[in-house]
């Protein structure tokens, strides 16, 4: 098969990270197909979240912590060359937390806060159809239509998810990263979520870090296994959950660890 | 397999189906040998024993379908332990089809007269050796994991085919021939042969099973079933 440059969303070549002497990521190659999730999972530590937060350069605030390799965004963007302001960067790829995180503002503030500072709407009514439109992509809309003037973190932890998810997409990116956005949630909450994951695929490229394999067998087409800081396997989900190449995939997956 | 789950309750139960599968695998292996034994020997208690080993292998189907359905809901299997049960269901419902087509055909094989063709009889019961044959080999490949010896005695199965049709012919040219103690028994000689081939095809297909277990795909040569 001829792979087509703009197949891919990212792609990455030889990336190592350290912090410090700490060896976190060990020559990891991986290309990320767009309008996929891609789940990335592994025992905790073996740095999931080192490499996702690699891909639109979250990692850079971290002093200690030294990024090895190639990112190209679209097959073409270096990352973290000098073609690409971080805030565009940031822009293009969003990223969605572990815990909740609204700011302590209104529920509309949250939403436009990002579409504000760049600079994507130029009238009010452009900025409350960003809103707007945000919050029913992240299925939060008819929730709280009502109440757009309160609060943001009196909301349940469900739906400040969806919140950050809207805020996320409000800025219209093309990538969003998640770093196991469902741990804080309970069952019908994070239901809700892997529901507009699904939905979200159609319009953008999904990076999930997750603990739950049977969340990543859910909701990704395709699934990264990490193992001390080394790809173990990448493939398609079917695949890794019944048939992996890799005898230690099946033993992470099936529950045989260490 | 190497590693063990950490979760001991589900190891335990996987072991268990494998133990139940073995159970049931000796249970039927037992019963062809008896009933392809009774085609020469013509021994009705034999053939009471297969039917009674019968009524075991129904029971142990029950196990091992009971078992999976709760290790599918409350260990939700995947990768090697899925294919496990995934196999294990499919295998035991052969296993008690071919139970099924032994005990028919003992039932057939005592009623057969004494004056019935010695070298039809022979021919029946090399026919049933050799699917006996198989049908150990594949049950072997299955709990040895043997990829190679599965497609073996996948192939093994066209042998038993031949061997099927030539010994049908045989019975139709003599009762062409109006061989009166042929032409008496009408179709039960036909039908122990057929029971034999039947057994021959599931063995076929419990072959697909074990490779299907082991590497995660089907065989691609692909026999009709009704030959
Ligand atoms: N800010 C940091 N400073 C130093 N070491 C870190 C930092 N963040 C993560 N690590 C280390 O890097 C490794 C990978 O961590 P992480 O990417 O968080 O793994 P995962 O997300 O798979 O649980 C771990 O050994 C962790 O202790
Ligand atoms: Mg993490």
């Amino acid at each position: 098969m001829v792979e087509q440059v703009n197949s891919f969303a990212i792609k990455t070549k030889n990336v190592s990270v350290h912090y410090g002497n700490k060896m976190a990521i060990d020559d990891v190659t991986i290309n990320f197909t767009k309008n996929d999730v891609t789940s990335l999972i592994g025992p905790s530590g073996c740095g999931k979240s080192t490499f996702l937060r690699c891909l639109n350069r979250m990692n850079d605030v971290i002093d200690s912590c030294k990024v090895q390799g190639e990112f190209l965004l679209n097959g073409v963007t270096d990352i973290y060359g000098d073609s690409i302001q971080v805030e565009t960067l940031r822009e293009k790829i969003g990223m969605v937390f572990q815990k909740p995180n609204p700011f302590p503002k209104s529920i509309f503030e949250n939403v436009a806060y990002g579409p504000k500072i760049h600079g994507l709407a130029s009238t009010q009514s452009e900025l409350n159809d960003i809103v707007m439109e945000s919050l029913n992509r992240a299925g939060l809309y008819d929730e709280v239509k009502d109440r757009m003037d309160d609060i943001a973190t009196g909301l349940s932890g469900g739906q400040q998810q969806r919140l950050c998810i809207a805020r996320a997409i409000a800025i219209r990116p093309e990538i969003i990263l998640m770093d196991e956005p469902c741990s804080a949630l309970d069952p019908i909450a994070t239901a809700r979520i892997e529901e507009l994951i699904n939905e979200l695929r159609e319009n953008y490229t999904i990076i999930i870090v997750t603990h739950s394999m049977s969340q990543a067998s859910r909701i990704s087409q395709r699934t990264a296994f990490f193992h001390l800081g080394k790809l173990i396997e990448h493939g398609d989900t079917s695949k890794i959950f019944t048939k992996p190449d890799k005898e230690q995939t099946n033993d992470y997956i099936t529950g045989r660890f260490g | 397999m190497e590693n063990t789950h950490t979760d001991k309750n589900f190891e335990q139960k996987l072991k268990q189906l494998q133990d139940d599968l073995i159970k049931m695998s000796e249970i039927v292996e037992k019963q062809i040998e008896i009933a392809v034994n009774v085609i020469k020997t013509k021994d009705s208690q034999d053939a009471q024993l297969t039917q009674n080993l019968d009524e075991q292998v129904d029971v142990a189907e029950r196990d091992v379908r009971d078992l999976s359905f709760e290790i599918m809901t409350l260990h939700r299997p995947v990768a090697s332990d899925l294919r496990l049960v995934f196999t294990a269901l499919k295998v035991s419902k052969e296993l008690e089809r071919m139970g099924d087509h032994s005990r028919n055909l003992a039932k057939r094989a005592i009623s057969i007269s004494s004056s019935f063709d010695d070298e039809l009889i022979e021919q029946m019961y090399s026919l049933g050796k050799n699917v006996q044959s198989m049908v150990n080999q594949v049950l072997d490949s299955f709990f040895k994991k043997d990829e190679l010896k599965a497609k073996t005695s996948w192939n093994q199965d066209a042998e038993i085919d031949k061997e099927y049709k030539s010994l049908l012919k045989n019975l139709i040219e003599r009762m062409h021939n109006k061989e009166t103690s042929v032409v008496d028994e009408g179709t039960k000689p036909i039908l122990i042969a057929k029971s034999l081939e039947r057994i021959g095809d599931h063995a076929t297909n419990i072959a697909e099973e074990v490779i299907f277990n082991i590497t995660g795909h089907y065989i691609d040569l692909k026999k009709s079933d009704f030959e």
